[in-house]
């Protein structure tokens, strides 16, 4: 069986910036997989590339065995992405929002329905879904485009930065989302983050990127065992010299 | 003491800073004016010249059927002021063709019983024909003239000796007993109305467009939007559709509110209750009307279009709308000049100019068509109709590619470079 992602040594350059130098990694069906690495490592741009944002300036990404570049339109039916720091429409509801999305989905009403309905559940936003969305805390934006990313049951989602800039709660109740679903729905999930220490917990396996480049890859357990540090944080300092 | 202010002129040094430090308010705030204010000042000083040689430049054609020494004596006292020639025709309508020739704008034709009437000391009416043309707010001024020597002449001898009767001649056609300074006047709403209407239209549209692509990338609604299982050329479109729907109510609202406030003052200065435009061949025809229609239409997707591209260059719906600001130019000063102006009268480099421009489209076609002259509006939607095609073209680039996301203006790479350079120096 094929990999849900295979990135080989993709290279992204912006004029002088070297954002992503020779990278590459494999993501298996149904695992949660991780991209860590600190501000300006390449996460963005790596999973921008992955959603057929931004082409690649040389090497190759596959989605289920579909071309980025080639097969771009095939690869946008199968996947969703939540950008970082993303918004939603300021003057639409909660509600609304969601049954914008579902529409590119499915023409059939009664499916939209569906979808929308079990998108509010995950979100937990109750009766607050009725409200126009900038009237919503960062978190609930959140927890909203979180749900969005998840409810049309995507082969693989791409989530930038699901949890940063939330406080305990927020992160706590977007982490149980996306757990929780993977184990229902067979979602596949290719995920960023600078916060190290979180992802331990939410990773099947993470990459540690560092300027552009996978600096280690595994499950965290073994990582940190084969880099003897009680921590994901730890052994990234150890693996670029840090420490 | 200053408790209140602590911090402020910490606070205003940093606003200052950040906003003269951006490329975009700058050329938005201070060099577009300096250069648009200069260009209106000249504008109106070219109208304003304009005005004034078509007063000393009237060229009138004098059919005098008198001979007598007062015909010759009121004729000389015009040829003072005026180019006058004489033509010798035995019906009104032979002259009309003649006008062209002599490049007249007025045929007076002077009674038998001038010299005899005067010399008795009896009233006598002079008839007066002056070309109607739709140029613009000084249509007529030839007629003012006349009217003003006639007045002189009378006064000379004895008050109201010499009355004019008004005739119009409209598309060669001569329309008895209208006087086309009052045929101005009627038109004067429409030549004021059109180029408001469209100023306000495009600016506000692209306003929208602007505003709503920036938005769409300031909160990574775009990025979402990218992603999805839907044709990328829809994006664009739904963008430049929601944005003419909303311009189009928006200019409904005012062309409304426009009419009421016109109409409110044309009732009380009470001209023309017995003129009707549309018998007088001064109104469009179905065609015209039609013609008018799709070069506002082409005109508005081009706009739109353009402020889509230029609004992907920006980062957010500040940078955007300052950068749209600085098409602004381009749409008021054709506005302006053609509602004083008859593009015809116009310096030909000014002339192409204005031609080059889109947005000048409408408004030139707005008049042609009232003139009957379709042709030109025709021509006019052709080549708006190009260049939008040109337009959306590059904006389905955009949208198909990665450059709307990554697309950014040319100043941050200068700026980068030269930190670069400093940093190096250091
Ligand atoms: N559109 C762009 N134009 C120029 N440089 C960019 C662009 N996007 C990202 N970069 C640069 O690429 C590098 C990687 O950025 P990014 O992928 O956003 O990192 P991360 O998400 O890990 O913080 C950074 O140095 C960033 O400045
Ligand atoms: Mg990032």
């Amino acid at each position: 069986m094929s990999f849900a992602v295979e990135a080989k040594e993709v290279v992204k350059v912006f004029g002088a910036i070297h954002a992503l130098d020779g990278l590459t990694f494999n993501v298996k069906r149904g695992e949660i997989f991780g991209l860590i690495g600190p501000n300006g490592a390449g996460k963005t741009t790596a999973l921008r590339i992955v959603s057929t944002l931004l082409l690649p300036t040389s090497g190759t990404v596959k989605v289920f065995n579909l071309d980025v570049v080639h097969d771009a339109d095939e690869v946008r039916k199968i996947i969703t992405y939540l950008p970082e720091e993303a918004g939603a429409y300021r003057n639409l509801s909660g509600w609304e929002y969601l049954q914008f999305m579902a529409n590119f989905n499915t023409k059939n009403k009664s499916e939209v329905q569906e979808i929308v309905r079990e998108a509010a559940e995950i979100t937990g936003l109750g009766e607050r879904l009725r409200d126009k969305t900038k009237t919503y805390s960062k978190g609930m934006k959140r927890r909203l485009l979180v749900a969005r990313a998840l409810m049309t049951k995507p082969k693989l989602t791409a989530l930038d930065e699901p949890t940063s800039g939330l406080d305990v709660l927020h992160a706590y109740h977007v982490r149980e989302i996306i757990k929780r679903y993977v184990k229902e729905h067979n979602v596949t999930v290719l995920l960023s983050s600078h916060n190290m220490l979180e992802v331990e917990h939410l990773c099947d396996r993470v990459a540690l990127l560092n300027k552009g480049k996978i600096v280690a890859e595994g499950k965290p357990k073994e990582l940190k065992e084969k880099y003897e540090s009680a921590n994901l944080e730890e052994v990234f300092a150890k693996v670029v010299g840090l420490a | 003491m200053l408790d209140l202010l602590k911090g402020f002129g910490n606070f205003l040094l940093k606003e200052l800073k950040e906003l003269i430090r951006d490329p975009k308010i700058l050329l938005a705030m201070v060099i577009v004016p300096l250069i648009m204010f200069p260009i209106l000042g000249a504008i109106l000083n070219f109208s304003m010249q304009a005005a004034q040689e078509t007063a000393t430049k009237i060229t009138v054609l004098i059919i005098n059927r008198d001979g007598g020494e007062n015909s010759t004596r009121f004729m000389e006292y015009l040829k003072a002021s005026m180019k006058v020639f004489t033509v010798n025709v035995s019906k009104i309508e032979d002259a009309v063709p003649l006008l062209t020739e002599y490049n007249a704008t007025e045929i007076i034709e002077i009674p038998e019983t001038f010299s005899q009437c005067l010399a008795a000391e009896e009233n006598v009416t002079i008839r007066v024909y002056s070309v109607f043309s739709g140029a613009g707010l000084f249509e007529g001024a030839g007629s003012s003239i006349l009217d003003g020597l006639v007045e002189q002449f009378n006064r000379e001898l004895a008050p109201n000796l010499v009355i004019s009767a008004k005739s119009a001649i409209i598309k060669g056609q001569i329309v008895e007993n209208v006087d086309s300074r009052m045929l101005g006047s009627l038109m004067l709403s429409q030549a004021i109305t059109m180029p408001i209407t469209i100023m306000i239209l495009l600016s506000y549209s692209m306003q929208i467009a602007a505003t709503s692509v920036a938005m769409e990338k300031e909160e990574k609604t775009l990025e979402t939007l990218l992603t999805l299982p839907m044709d990328r050329f829809a994006i664009l479109m739904g963008k430049l559709s929601g944005s003419i729907i909303v311009a189009a109510i928006g200019a409904v609202a005012y062309m409304a509110g426009f009419n009421y406030y016109m109409s409110s003052f044309m009732s009380t200065i009470s001209i023309g209750a017995n003129v009707d435009l549309v018998s007088l061949g001064l109104a469009p025809s179905l065609f015209g009307y039609l013609l008018l229609g799709l070069s506002l239409f082409v005109t508005l997707l081009s706009a739109l279009a353009l402020a889509v591209i230029i609004s992907a260059f920006a980062e957010d719906v500040r940078g955007a709308q300052a950068i749209v600001g600085n098409i602004y130019p381009l749409i008021f000063i054709p506005s302006l000049l053609l509602m004083y102006l008859d593009v015809n009268a116009l310096p030909i480099a000014l002339r192409i100019f204005i031609y080059a421009i889109p947005f000048s489209h409408p408004i030139i076609a707005a008049k042609a068509v009232t003139m009957g002259d379709n042709l030109t509006a025709a021509l006019g939607v052709v080549y708006v109709a190009a260049f939008t095609i040109i337009i959306m073209y590059v904006a389905s680039r955009l949208f198909a590619t990665e450059k709307i996301l990554t697309a950014k203006l040319r100043f941050k790479g200068l700026r980068r470079r030269k930190r670069v350079t400093t940093e190096e120096l250091q």
